[in-house]
Formats: structure tokens, C-alpha cells, sequence
């Protein structure tokens, strides 16, 4: 569905992507782990325009079969085919209201009667974001803000939907929450790529997962096997031998 | 309240008008791009100089504003086409100085095809009639300057609060990175504040030109200079702390020039700017401005 292919992408002086490949079938969801400076916002920023690459090619086939070269297209153009970002650190926009966030979210879309529908979805998925639709969403707690993030993306009716870092921050009961709406979007045959710190969670819910290291792709397999992989123990999930 | 000092409120509040239209687009196109547009006193001076010929020939009053807004916009839009946009990113001081680098190429544009000059720009004459408001008089040129601001600032704030472009822009203004994220067209975003803030400013320079009588091609500086002065005292960025800013320095400003001796009515200029750093010594971020840690 989405293929990364060979991907070099610099920030200023520093080549932080030297030939990433990845891919994501229709249905999955797709842990990408790797330790800080890695490369894995990188990765997700180039594959939603905001950063351009170098060489590589990002190709995403719809469910018609069209074919997109997204380092081509623009930001806009890439939330209109159906990937969105869902970016790190809750950046929900702090001075507009609950509701307001939700409609930027949906900012592409015509379909006023899906907007309608998806807004009563995600308030049913997230109970506590309909009991504050009017407050600024800079005055909720961390965990509210993280699930705004979610349902501001899920408003733009993500086919593919990349999720950086969703549980940084969080106390355990809300990144609990939060692993359980990804699992159930999942479910409604969201595609996901997950970038995570929490590789052990991220592993557990994921059907594969990619290791990167230093801009390149260390390692791959199940979630399951990367999770016993004695290399990826040892490195991303905190235990020794 | 003697009379007098009604008349000077009345008249504080027709110039803080004015301030308050300049300001609003002022604080509109900083709080998205970030740039301090020392050219946007200027535009109201293009706004003027567009409708000199239609105030002169006394052409139908919605033609004049339809032909200022329009040009106002359409130079705002240019400007930034032209210039801004490839300073996008680009450290701030950049854009700082390019934009006095367009202010002094429209200042030098308005004085080659116009020459230094003055012009007279008279509002027909049942404009400057006044008209006894109880123990006060208030000319309509005045009466139309106060009603119009309300009703375009109630109109810019609807449309800022209410529709799909007013969240586009207030998203874009928080966190430019994240609205593009959420397919926001950044581009068509500050091309649009750039095109009302200028109307804006182009219809204050229209109503300036004909409540002064007279316009020049670097008449747009001062005012230019003091609507800056009130969206900081307003808080910058902030839309409701511009219109505020603005009348309480067209207010603070006719008040000190009325109630003063009028040997010091020469220092109208040099109090606003006295009155700018008392109220950033006691509140930096301005009168509603947000604290710069609270800014994503």
C-alpha cells in the first residue's frame, strides 16, 4: 500500500536518512522503532511532504489501484490521498477550541454528512473530548490532548495513518487508552505506521515492525520476533541477558 | 464631563478607529508568518492614491470602496508573491528588513508617479458637515470612519472565528508545521490574511486621506508606525489586543494633545511612544498578548 524505498532526506548539514526502505501492506500496522536521532520522525515528516527527500521514492497505491509518487506532491495533496500524520508531542493547536481542532482536522474535506458522521464517532471513541467540545485544548490534560491529536487526524479519514510517539509523556493507564483506539482503528482497516520509544507495546500490537538505525534499516520481521530478537532486547527494550 | 472633553473622546475614538483597521492586519499577518510588516502603513497610503481620482470626481461611494478594497488586497497579495514568500523560513530580521526595503520602494514608486506633492483629498461636502450629537459635534466623515470600522472588524472577526478560512488561518498561526499536516494550504492561508489585512489598511488610508484632507506619497509612515505601536500594546498577534491598542492609543493620543497645554501638542508622537514602553514595562506581553512560552 505504502512503499519507502531508498529514502535519503537531510535536515540542514545532517544526511539523517541514507537509504531507509520500508512497507506497509493494506491492513497493518507497522511498528518503526530505533533509538533518538534514528530517523524515525524523519521518516514520518517526509513521508507527509513536510520534509523533502533527497533520492528514494515513496509510492502509495490507493485501494483503486492509482499509483502516487508522494515525494512529489505537496502536503495538501498527501492528506487528500488518505496518509496522515499525526505528529509528535500532542501538537494540538492550544488556542482553538475542542471542536475548532477537529474541524481543522477535516480541513480537506467536502463531504459535510462523513465530517458530520466521523465527528460523532470519534466523540463516541473518546467520550471525554465530546464532554469538552468547547473548551481551548490547550487547557486539557496530556493524555486529552494526545486523543485530540488522534481524532483531529482520524477526521481527515485517514486510509494510512502515522503516528509519532503517541504515548511519550503519558501515565500508563492513558497510553493503555491509547493503544486500545490504536488497535481498534486498526480494526476498522486503518493502516498504521507506529513510531514508538515503547517498543515493547509497539511490538506487541504490531504485525511487523522495521529496527532503524542511523538512518538505515537494521532489522525487520514480525512484531513477535522482533520483540524476542536478543539485538533488539538489548538495545530498544531496556533488558540484558 | 464639560464638553469638551466629550469632543475629545469623539475624536479619539475616530483615529483610534483608524489605528485599530491598520492594526488588525498588522497583527494578522505577523501572527501567521511572523514578520513585522513595516510596509503596511504604506498600503493605506496606495489605498488613498488609488481613490484619489474617484474622490475628486465625487464617483458613487460604493465604487470608491469597492476600488480601495480591491486594490489594497491586490497589493498585499503582491507583496507577499513577490517578496515575502521566498523569505519564508528565513531568519526573522530578514523579513524585518525586507520589509522596510518595500515600504521604501512603494513610498519611492507613490513619489515618482505622484511627486512629493500634497494633494487635497476632499470628501464631498455633506461628508464634513457636522452634525450636534447632544453638547458635541460630529462630522460624518467621523460617524462613517467609527460605524464602518465596527461593522468590518464585526465582519473579520466572523470570518476568523466562524469559517473554514478563519480556523486555516488561526491553525496556521499557532503552528504553521502542523496545520500543513492537516492539509492546509499554507500558501492560499497567508496570501488570504495578507489580502484583508490590506484592504483593511487601504480603506483606513482612504478614510485618513479624507478626514485630513490631504495625502502624500509618504503620508502612510506615521500611521503605519502607530498602528504597530498598538498591536504591541495590544499584545502582537493578538486581534482583539490590535482593535483594543488601537483606541486606546487614538484616545490616549487626542486626549494628551486636548488636555495638555498646546505647547506640548508637538509632542504627540513622542508621548505615544513614552506611552508604548510604560505599558510593555508593566505588562511585556502587551494588554491581551500571550506570554511567548505559551506559543507553540
Amino acid at each position: 500500500m505504502l512503499e519507502v524505498s531508498d529514502l535519503h532526506v537531510a535536515r540542514g548539514a545532517t544526511h539523517v536518512l541514507k537509504g531507509a526502505s520500508l512497507e506497509l501492506r493494506a491492513g497493518e500496522i507497522v511498528a518503526l522503532i530505533g533509538g533518538n536521532g534514528a530517523g524515525k520522525t524523519t521518516t514520518l515528516l517526509t513521508i507527509s511532504g513536510l520534509l523533502r527527500p533527497r533520492a528514494g521514492r515513496i509510492t502509495f497505491r490507493a485501494e483503486d489501484g492509482a499509483a502516487h509518487d508522494l515525494a512529489k506532491l505537496g502536503a495538501e495533496q498527501i492528506v487528500r490521498a488518505g496518509i496522515v500524520h499525526c505528529p509528535e508531542g500532542r501538537q494540538v493547536f492550544a488556542s482553538l477550541s475542542v471542536a475548532e481542532n477537529l474541524k481543522a482536522g477535516a480541513y480537506t474535506r467536502k463531504d459535510r454528512d462523513g465530517v458530520r458522521a466521523d465527528l460523532s464517532w470519534v466523540y463516541e471513541l473518546f467520550p471525554i473530548l465530546a464532554e469538552r467540545r468547547q473548551q481551548m485544548a490547550g487547557k486539557l490534560s496530556g493524555g486529552e490532548q494526545m486523543m485530540l491529536s488522534i481524532a483531529r487526524a482520524l477526521l481527515a479519514r485517514p486510509r494510512v495513518l502515522l503516528l509519532d510517539e503517541p504515548s511519550l509523556g503519558l501515565a500508563p493507564q492513558a497510553v493503555e487508552t491509547i493503544f486500545e483506539i490504536i488497535e481498534q482503528l486498526n480494526g476498522r482497516g486503518v493502516t498504521i505506521l507506529l513510531v514508538e520509544q515503547n517498543a515493547q507495546m509497539a511490538l506487541e500490537i504490531a504485525n511487523r515492525g522495521y529496527v532503524l538505525q542511523n538512518g538505515a534499516i537494521a532489522n525487520t520481521g514480525t512484531g513477535r520476533d522482533l520483540a524476542a530478537d536478543p539485538n533488539v532486547k538489548k538495545a530498544y527494550l531496556g533488558m540484558t541477558q | 464631563m464639560s464638553a469638551y472633553v466629550l469632543q475629545q473622546i469623539l475624536n479619539g475614538l475616530t483615529l483610534g478607529s483608524l489605528y485599530a483597521l491598520v492594526a488588525i492586519g498588522f497583527s494578522m499577518i505577523y501572527s501567521i508568518v511572523r514578520l513585522i510588516n513595516f510596509a503596511h502603513g504604506d498600503i493605506a497610503m496606495v489605498g488613498a492614491f488609488a481613490t484619489l481620482g474617484l474622490v475628486a470626481v465625487d464617483a458613487p461611494w460604493p465604487l470608491t470602496i469597492a476600488t480601495v478594497l480591491l486594490t489594497g488586497g491586490l497589493a498585499g497579495i503582491t507583496i507577499e508573491a513577490v517578496v515575502f514568500r521566498s523569505m519564508r523560513g528565513a531568519p526573522q530580521v530578514t523579513g524585518f528588513i525586507a520589509t522596510l526595503a518595500v515600504s521604501v520602494v512603494i513610498q519611492n514608486t507613490g513619489i515618482m508617479i505622484f511627486s512629493g506633492q500634497p494633494r487635497n483629498f476632499l470628501f464631498p461636502s455633506v461628508m464634513r458637515e457636522r452634525v450636534a450629537l447632544g453638547p458635541v459635534t460630529i462630522s460624518l466623515t467621523d460617524i462613517t470612519i467609527v460605524t464602518m470600522t465596527i461593522v468590518l472588524l464585526a465582519i473579520l472577526l466572523i470570518l476568523v472565528k466562524r469559517t473554514r478560512l478563519g480556523i486555516g488561518m488561526r491553525a496556521a498561526a499557532e503552528n504553521l508545521q502542523v496545520a500543513r499536516l492537516m492539509g492546509i494550504n499554507i500558501n492560499r492561508t497567508i496570501m488570504a490574511a495578507f489580502a484583508l489585512g490590506s484592504a483593511m489598511a487601504a480603506i483606513a488610508g482612504l478614510m485618513w486621506g479624507g478626514r485630513f484632507g490631504q495625502i502624500d506619497p509618504l503620508f502612510g509612515f506615521i500611521p503605519g508606525l502607530k498602528a504597530f505601536v498598538a498591536s504591541v500594546i495590544g499584545g502582537v498577534g493578538s486581534l482583539g489586543g490590535a482593535v483594543l491598542g488601537g483606541y486606546v492609543l487614538g484616545l490616549s493620543e487626542v486626549l494628551f494633545v486636548g488636555l495638555m497645554p498646546s505647547e506640548y501638542s508637538g509632542y504627540r508622537d513622542a508621548f505615544v511612544f513614552f506611552l508604548l514602553i510604560l505599558i510593555l514595562l508593566v505588562l511585556p506581553n502587551g494588554l491581551l498578548g500571550r506570554s511567548a512560552e505559551e506559543r507553540a
